[in-house]
Order: structure tokens, then sequence, then C-alpha cells
């Protein structure tokens, strides 16, 4: 088993897996009806719209996944992606109990509707409407 | 059948949840705590604070292993780390009486008696065994609340209606009961690896007590044949003649060089003195997940390999199960988030509590019902109450000089009364005052917070402007975890002044797993 990477190198690729999970996560939620309706935004997504949505996120895990493993090895890498995941999930939940203020309007762009989304917000219009 | 499951689990999470709950808090609180065990020691036991990890002087420990235990039949040393820079010997006395001491590894020089248990002696054996020593009672507890934190996590997610369109709810902003059960369910689900594999883990860690009967069948009753099978063991007879002792650096330099470069955590020098005295030497677990047991055993005068074991298949992969749980493994990121998912755990357990009463307060108030009361104080004092006995735990460390004693108790054992002391009055206190014991009981524990570094300050010198730029982060990282702590508590404590203001709950219930 390789030994665990020295902190020069380590530090750097432990930021990018854990911003990976982070916003993979983020996309599976702003595929998710609830998160979305907490940031203001309509509930449904195209189903087209929504599937790319939930195969990014899944991709950026897969990314964390893969950037665990070239950083500790099959080892510690996969427990380090086994355990961050979690955190990063808990800290998506976090951010979608407490959204910044720009966070509506970046996830609106990010999820433009779908053809026949009547009902969804133009980007600028993404206002928060929760507290 | 969906729907009667779904009613049978509920019932099943909800009372083996109220019943072991308490239990179950105190063991993640503690085992949160042991991730940290090293650097609580350095931190409660301030003449261990060395400078710099030093590779040990053997010419000067054997020294004083010499003059320190003249007649055991075995010494040895547990080489210093950087998490625990001491050279830790150890030696059997004629009665078989273990006697632990720290020494300088450059010197040799004795440390002067610590005087406390800390985090490797009395926070992390609570963790797996309660401190109830008789007929193995405390393990057997852990056992029965361990089995039933693994029904807890299948019956939970049976029970919970929307797993995936809830997976990353929390309405802080609602009413306690949905707030609680919200931030349960967001612990639960993505905890739920995490807790799972923890707490498999920890049952299987200790499955020669829970199952002897396996060890039994198999080895005829003879536990000594299971340990050395699995451990390996190789034992000499006594000369009766004078013998050398070799070169310690190149028997340590000849493990290294059969372990990959991985040098020996542990060296043991059997029947010291004698001509058919043997050296043990276990490899380092710093550097692989598993704890493995591969061990060297040498002729003592000549260096020469008498035997090499490692572990047998099947006890590999239980090292393996053991070595996720006991992290004894350097990686600085993987302790952390250990110890974020450990309190994720304790947040999980306590907000079970805590929708349990606040779910039922309306329907029950009328009444006044007793179980309501009861179950009030029990969540109180086993979650606010236990956070405020750990740090009278800390805080007696730093107020109680060296060599203190009272009414017969060493300095040690003082500081274990004051905790469960401490923890005692906790309880009386949330029984007697239900009302506003939560608030007063998250001052207590912002005050008892903030006053731990202060404490350490005074007593060692050792304060924040000096420890961080020195980038002594055993102690820096401890009083800076304190304080985090303290704003936190603080923080709950003020957002529950206003009694019934449901919108406060949230926050307030982040708190218990913080400190």
């Amino acid at each position: 088993m390789r030994p665990p990477a020295r902190f020069e190198t380590g530090l750097p690729m432990l930021i990018a897996l854990s911003l990976a999970a982070y916003a993979g996560f983020l996309l599976l939620a702003l595929a998710q009806a609830r998160p979305r309706q907490r940031l203001g935004l309509a509930a449904q997504l195209a189903p087209g719209r929504r599937l790319t949505l939930r195969l990014g996120g899944a991709l950026l895990l897969a990314l964390a996944l893969v950037l665990a493993l070239a950083r500790d090895g099959p080892g510690f890498g996969s427990l380090l992606w086994g355990t961050a995941i979690s955190l990063a999930a808990l800290a998506v939940a976090c951010t979608l109990s407490w959204p910044p203020r720009r966070l509506p309007g970046l996830a609106a762009r990010v999820t433009r509707p779908g053809a026949g989304q009547a009902r969804e917000r133009a980007p600028d219009q993404g206002e928060r409407q929760s507290r | 059948m969906g729907a009667d499951l779904r009613a049978a689990m509920g019932w099943l999470h909800t009372w083996a949840g109220l019943a072991l709950g308490a239990i179950l808090f105190a063991i993640f609180w503690m085992g949160t705590l042991s991730v940290f065990d090293r650097e609580i020691d350095r931190w409660m036991m301030p003449d261990t604070r060395l400078p710099a990890v030093a590779p040990p002087a053997w010419p000067a420990l054997i020294d004083r292993a010499r003059a320190l235990a003249p007649d055991s039949p075995a010494w040895g040393f547990v080489l210093p780390t950087p998490r625990a820079p001491t050279a830790r010997f150890y030696y059997q006395d004629a009665a078989g009486e273990f006697t632990f001491r720290d020494l300088d590894p450059e010197t040799g020089a004795a440390l002067p008696e610590a005087g406390a248990l800390g985090g490797t002696g009395f926070i992390f054996p609570f963790h797996f065994r309660l401190h109830l020593r008789a007929w193995d009672l405390g393990y057997w507890l852990v056992g029965l609340a361990g089995m039933a934190m693994l029904a807890l996590l299948v019956s939970g997610v049976i029970i919970h209606r929307k797993i995936f369109a809830d997976f990353f709810t929390f309405r802080h902003e609602r009413r306690l009961s949905r707030a609680s059960l919200d931030l349960h369910n967001l612990t639960g689900v993505l905890g739920l690896p995490f807790h799972f594999v923890m707490t498999l883990s920890g049952l299987i860690i200790f499955f020669g007590i829970y199952f002897p009967g396996a060890i039994n069948a198999v080895y005829d009753n003879d536990r000594g044949a299971f340990n050395r099978e699995v451990f390996g063991g190789f034992q000499r007879p006594v000369a009766g003649l004078p013998g050398p002792l070799g070169s310690l650096e190149a028997m340590s330099a000849e493990a290294a060089r059969r372990w990959r470069g991985e040098p020996p955590y542990f060296v043991r020098v059997w029947h010291p003195g004698d001509a058919n005295a043997t050296v043990e030497m276990r490899r380092s677990r710093a550097r692989s997940i598993d704890m493995n047991v591969d061990t060297l055993h040498f002729d003592a005068a000549t260096g020469a390999l008498l035997q090499e074991h490692s572990a047998a298949p099947v006890a590999h992969v239980q090292r393996f199960i053991a070595g996720l749980h006991f992290i004894q493994f350097e990686h600085w990121p993987l302790r952390w988030i250990y110890f974020a998912l450990g309190l994720a755990g304790c947040a999980m357990i306590a907000t079970g509590y805590v929708y349990w009463l606040a779910a039922r307060q309306r329907r029950h108030a009328a009444g006044g019902a007793p179980g309501l009361r009861l179950v009030t104080g029990l969540t109180i004092g086993a979650v606010t109450g236990l956070l405020i006995a750990t740090l009278v735990f800390f805080n007696v460390n730093r107020l109680l000089p060296q060599g203190a004693a009272f009414l017969g108790y060493e300095r040690a054992a003082l500081e274990v009364w004051a905790f469960y002391l401490a923890w005692l009055a906790a309880f009386a206190h949330a029984w007697g005052r239900p009302g506003c014991a939560w608030r007063e009981q998250c001052w207590a524990i912002a005050a008892l917070a903030t006053l731990a570094p202060l404490m350490n300050w005074a007593s060692t010198g050792d304060h924040l402007a000096r420890t961080l730029p020195a980038g002594y982060w055993p102690v820096a990282g401890i009083d800076l975890l304190l304080l985090a702590g303290a704003a936190l508590a603080a923080r709950a404590a003020l957002c529950l002044r206003q009694p019934a203001a449901a919108p406060a709950g949230g926050a307030a219930l982040e708190a218990p797993g913080q400190v």
C-alpha cells in the first residue's frame, strides 16, 4: 500500500477532490424538487435537463474518487473518498439550508429550463425566497 | 405489508433509541474524542510536550531501562512517533504488574510522572468499556449498544419516508420537531456509511469477548494458543547464565529492511541480561490501514533472526477492519474527517432524543407526564451533561498540582472523580430544572471551554500566540477546538433564551456535538 501523500502535493489534491465532491452533490441537489423550491426555482425540470445535471453530479463524484485514488493509492484513497463524500453532502445540505445570496441566480443559470418550462424564472430574477 | 413493517420498525427505532441512546451518545462522544487521544495526552500531560521527534538513542534508553527495571523478566519501549514523541518505557515487575514510564528518547531521562490518564488512559477506554470492569460489564454494554445501533440504522432507513427527496433537507427555520427530525435524518442518512462501518467494525474488534465460544471450540479453551497463532509469540526458556545485549540499532535496521522501510513501533527485550534473551520487534502501523501484527524475534546477543510472524488471511481481514476503526495510521485529513463524522453521529443521537421530546411535548404537556420529564432529564444529562463532565475533566487536570492527593486518591483518580461528579451533578440539575437546563448547561459548556485554554496558559505558559506561530498543533489544535466549542455553546444558549422559540431549535441542536 502506498504511503500517504506528502503535505505539499497532498493539499491541492485534497482541496480539488473536496471541491469536486461538493460540486457533484450540489448538481445532484439542483436536479431535485425540494432543494429547487428552497432556492425559489421551479420545482420541476425538463427530464433531459435533470438527467444532464445528474450525470454531471455523478461524473464529479467519480472525478473525486479518481483524485483520491491518485493521491493516496487504493487503500487510503477509497477510504478518503468514502468518508469525504459524506462531509461534502453535509456541506451541500448546509449550503441549501442557509443559501448564499447569489446561489439561486447561479443555480438558475446552471440549470436553465428546458423547453416547455414556462414557469421557470429567468436567471436574473432568481431571487431568494427563503430567509 | 409495507405499512406494517414500517410501523414495527418505527416502534423498534423509538424504543431502542430511547433506551440505549444515552449510552450510544457517550460511546460516540468518547470515540470522537479518541480520534485525537494522543493530542489530548499532550494537552493533559505537559511534561510530554517534547519539541520534535527524535530517533531513539538506544544506549541511553537501555541504561535507563536497566536502572528502572533491574530484575524484570521483560521490558520494552513504545517508540516515539510524531503524535506521541516520548519513548514509552514499560516493564513487568516480579509480581507480574506492568508499569509504564515516559522517557525522553534523546537522553533516556525519565519524564516526571504525569499523574493523569488523559486521552489514551481515560477517554479511549471509556469509549469501548465505559470503565465498568466487573464481569466485563462495560464491554457487554457497549456490545449491546453497538448491536442496537446497527438495528437503529437499518430500521431508521426503513421508516424514513423520503430518503432521496429529503437527501439534503434541513429546514432549520421550522418548528423544533420538524427541524430536529430534519437534522436527525440528514446526519443519519449522509453519515450512514461511516456510522455503519464504525459500529460494525467496533463489534468485530471484540469478537473474542462477544463470541468466546468460537475461540474456545476451535482452540480447545486455550486462549493462549489462539493469541500465539494470531499475534505470534516466541518464547525461549531462561538459560540462567549472563549474556550480552547486541545492537538494537542493527536489529531495527534489519527489521526495517524486511518491512519495506517501515520501522518497528515497539521493541521488547525478553529475559534481559540472560544468555537466552530475545528481542521482539513489532512493525509500525503508520503507513497502512490494517493493524498489522508483523513481528520479528531476534537473538539478543547475536541479532540473528529467530522467528518472523505475520497475520494469516482471516486474521488479516479482521486486522484490516480493526484498522479502519482504530486509525493508527498517519493520515491527517482522514483523522479530521473521522472527527467531523463522529460529531455528526453525536448530533444524530442527540437530535433523535430532541425530536422524540418535541413531538410529545404538546401532547403530554397537559398531563405533565412523568415519562416526559424523565426523558428530558436523561437527554440533557446524557448530552450537555457529558460535555460538561468532559470539560471539567480537562479543567481539573490543569488545576490540580503535581502530586496532588485527597482522601487517599491520587491525582489521576481525582480527575476521574471530578468527571463523574460533574456528570452526576449535570443529571441532577437536568431533572431538577428541566425547563431551563438546556440553556444553563450550554452556558456552563461555554464557560468551561473558555476556561480550559486559559488554565492551560496559566499552568504551562503555552497559549495560542505561542503555540500557533510555533506550529505546535497538539496543544494549539485542542485550544482552538475548545474555543470553537465555547462559541457554539454560547450561540446555542443565546438562541435558547426565548423558551419555545421554535426557530432557535435548529441552531441550538448543532451545539451538542461540537466542543
